[in-house]
């Protein structure tokens, strides 16, 4: 038997199980938004594929996310460039493609009411001019360019080229594409690679053959990939009643949300909080970031603190109602970076995981290049380099120590 | 801050019985209820000069119970036009209205009574239908039937009641419609209290049609109950019906596990009826002094093991098939009301939707009530019990009274 490297020691072997009957190209393991592209894709490329999950679609972060496909709050560097990258190529399948109806174009603010958050303003402005791409600021001014604005705001930032994507229902739409096999709920306990292909061994105690599996697996995967460094990360997301739409088009997120990006979020001077209008008529207001993985851990105490920063910046709130607080899981990963690309040595085993929340942004390129990757093409032109870094080679101890 | 105080969220006739049970016991006890006097839905004050309705033994038994609360004023503290939000992972309650508080009691007993079920029906959003159990509130605090012609439907001791309190105030209902035949022989098993209540509910209603083994199978507009009888269908026109197809523990989620002891009390935890209720109520709130003091919990008395009895009888001489009744209801009959979701929207999720499918794409059970209210109909036809816990808070929080919350509750 063959030892992947991340895996647990001793992964139990397979013997004389039933085999599900047909025989896969590719397996994806994930039924988020992340497998959902990749599917997709591989779907379209005639590929024969079938998409596991433990429980169903968007099960997790991508059901919980507040679905912003949005260059402006990314990580400077890689991922703010393979976010353009992908808001573009998410603007081409809503126009003719699997996400028509999904995307929707819309504008966003950032605000600061401290002087540490003036100065990320400062920083995103920078990012987007040194991007060139399709997101760029737009107006730059006090609270009174945003009618609706609180007094507190000393500082509002206009961003112009994103939009909003619903993590579920775009889930649902790329894969109510007819050639995608599902199994669902099946776990999936171990992963055996070999010469010809991969077998797949569910926890029920069926097992499944594949070319080539991809594992986008999100918040489950240190189930079977123990040794890479993904984590959960807890988010706490408010949903209020419907009330009058008021001004705001577009999510409204504190410059502390930038910061967080970069900097231990338990360090932040406010709360990272974003206000986002939801198409229902209700607001989301999120969101901490603390590390750990319980749905269930839902406090008062972090409600509170977000509800009296987002009323503050926006006053219109205080004639709403929560009705529902809750815990959203993202998938983290140690150097904040996602992790994207073959195991090293087994080029039949991909993950595509760890995108802390940013997978609905991410998803629409990620889902081509892996796609492309489990196929053996190369990657598009211009993302190669991009892409590298996300691989999961950079965990190696090898790779460790040449970086040290 | 930790405060040295149980929290007990109800002021009927369970919460004040635990709340007496502890300051008996010599724990500090904050009170809670939303509405402005304690008595919960049975003991329901009425406002001021309006005479208490309600059965004489009832009353003796609530008059005896507030004096011993009275007895104990030193150690009860009370919170009245106060919600509860629930209790969250740290222990923490949030509380809201009159008080704005987050607290961080020892424990918290929760008694806020049983949910009335009300099966869905074509028709039944309709203005001019209520529950029952709504009409009888109104009752019980104006001291005066509503006007014009009322029409109770659905199964339970709780139409005769209601009806019998209609018709002590001068206005009978129009008719009462009851799915079982709750009047034959089986009844004679029941506690003689039980029986008494009864007869006198007869009594009252002498005149007005009780229609037995029948269904209201639709609401029409303008208002009129279609009926359908052993004998045929029947219409009534109506100014008001009200609805109601017994009552139900109340087990809402409170949120994910807690690290205070947090019990449940009277019909809330088992809906066993008003005398159970008081007797629950004690239980619990010696339950709650053992678990802080570390002491064995004691055993549930006797006495609320004879209720049980009593209420599974009554159960039995109750029985309807509701599948049935739920099967038969058309496509577009609503089922989530918050967020007018019908049972052909449902069907429209596939065979056999995940809680994900049916909150996400359905949006069942995503409205104000989280799916308090549906959830159990939306179970039947999804033939799922995975919807999902209903997320907290307990019920819509004003942003105006979080914001009203003081800094230092949160370490600010």
């Amino acid at each position: 038997m063959l030892r992947l490297p991340f895996t647990q020691r001793g992964s139990r072997p397979l013997s004389g199980v039933a085999t599900v009957s047909a025989e896969f190209d590719v397996a994806v393991l994930g039924a988020g938004i992340v497998g959902a592209s990749c599917a997709w894709h591989l779907a379209r490329r005639g590929a024969r594929v079938v998409v596991i999950d433990a429980s169903g679609p968007a099960a997790a972060a991508s059901g919980a996310s507040d679905g912003a496909v949005s260059v402006a709050s990314k990580k400077p560097g890689v991922l703010a460039r393979l976010a353009t990258q992908s808001l573009l190529y998410t603007r081409t399948l809503a126009q003719d493609g699997p996400l028509r109806g999904h995307f929707h174009p819309r504008p966003a603010w950032y605000f600061a009411t401290t002087e540490a958050e003036l100065v990320a303003l400062d920083a995103l402005i920078a990012k987007l001019d040194a991007l060139d791409g399709p997101v760029r600021s737009g107006r730059d001014g006090g609270a009174a360019l945003l009618p609706g604005a609180g007094v507190l705001v000393r500082r509002l930032v206009e961003i112009r080229g994103e939009g909003h994507m619903t993590g579920y229902s775009a889930v649902r739409a790329l894969l109510a594409d007819p050639r995608i096999a599902r199994l669902w709920p099946a776990a999936v306990a171990a992963i055996e690679p070999d010469d010809k292909g991969v077998t797949l061994a569910l926890a029920d105690g069926r097992s499944l053959r594949a070319g080539r599996v991809i594992a986008a697996l999100g918040t489950s995967t240190p189930a079977l990939f123990p040794g890479l460094p993904v984590r959960p990360l807890a988010g706490q997301l408010i949903i209020t009643d419907r009330g009058a739409p008021g001004a705001l088009e577009g999510a409204l997120t504190a410059a502390s949300y930038l910061i967080a990006k970069t900097a231990d979020p338990s360090r932040l001077p406010e709360p990272p909080v974003v206000i986002d209008p939801l198409v229902t008529g209700q607001v989301l207001i999120g969101s901490s970031r603390v590390e750990h993985g319980d749905p269930a851990r839902m406090d008062f105490d972090t409600i509170l603190r977000l509800v009296r920063r987002a009323a503050a910046v926006w006053p219109a709130l205080a004639e709403r109602r929560v009705i529902r607080a809750f815990v959203g899981i993202r998938a983290a990963v140690a150097d904040g970076l996602p992790i994207v690309g073959a195991l090293p040595g087994f080029d039949r085993v991909l993950l595509a995981t760890g995108f802390e929340g940013d997978g609905i942004c991410l998803s629409a390129l990620m889902g081509r290049e892996v796609a492309a990757m489990a196929l053996g093409d190369s990657p598009a032109e211009g993302v190669e380099r991009d892409l590298a870094a996300l691989s999961p080679a950079r965990f190696e101890p090898a790779a460790r120590e040449v970086a040290q | 801050m930790p405060d040295d105080r149980v929290i007990v969220v109800g002021a009927g006739p369970a919460g004040m019985a635990a709340a007496v049970a502890l300051a008996e016991g010599g724990q500090r006890v904050l009170l809670v209820d939303q509405a402005r006097t304690p008595g919960g839905a049975v003991h329901r004050a009425p406002l001021p000069g309006v005479a208490p309705l309600g059965l004489p033994e009832h009353r003796r038994r609530w008059a005896a119970l507030t004096a011993r609360a009275t007895a104990q004023a030193s150690r009860i503290e009370t919170a009245f036009e106060t919600r509860f939000a629930g209790v969250d992972a740290t222990g923490a309650v949030l509380l809201t209205g009159a008080r704005n508080r987050l607290l961080q009691p020892r424990g918290v007993i929760v008694a806020l009574g049983a949910r009335e079920r009300v099966l869905p029906r074509p028709g039944w959003t309709l203005p001019g239908v209520l529950t029952a159990g709504a009409i009888q509130t109104g009752l019980k605090t104006s001291g005066e039937a509503p006007q014009g012609r009322v029409v109770l439907a659905g199964s339970g001791p709780l139409l005769l009641a209601v009806g019998a309190e209609l018709a002590a105030l001068g206005r009978p209902p129009v008719a009462i419609i009851e799915a079982a035949r709750p009047f034959g022989a089986g009844a004679l098993g029941l506690p003689l209290a039980y029986l008494a209540e009864a007869a006198r509910y007869r009594l009252r209603l002498l005149g007005v049609p009780v229609l037995t083994g029948s269904r209201l199978v639709e609401i029409v507009p303008g208002l009129e109950a279609m009926v359908d009888t052993p004998k045929g269908p029947r219409r009534f026109a109506a100014d008001l019906i009200g609805l109601h197809d017994g009552i139900a523990p109340n087990v809402s989620g409170l949120g994910g596990p807690c690290p205070i002891p947090l019990l449940r009390a009277g019909d809330g935890r088992e809906a066993l009826g008003a005398r159970a209720a008081m007797l629950d109520g004690t239980r619990a709130g010696q339950a709650m002094l053992a678990l802080l003091a570390g002491r064995p919990v004691p055993p549930e008395p006797a006495a609320l093991i004879r209720q049980r009895a009593a209420q599974a009888r009554l159960a039995r001489i109750y029985a309807r098939d509701e599948g049935a009744a739920l099967d038969a209801l058309p496509p577009d009959t609503i089922l989530c009301r918050c967020e007018s979701r019908s049972r052909a929207d449902l069907a429209a999720l596939g065979e056999s939707p995940t809680g994900r499918d049916l909150r996400l794409t359905g949006r069942f059970g995503m409205g104000a009530c989280q799916g308090r209210v549906c959830g159990e109909w939306v179970a039947h036809f999804a033939k799922t019990r995975d919807l999902g816990r209903p997320r907290l808070p307990l019920r819509p929080l004003s942003i105006a009274d979080l914001l009203a919350v003081p800094a230092a509750d949160t370490g600010d």
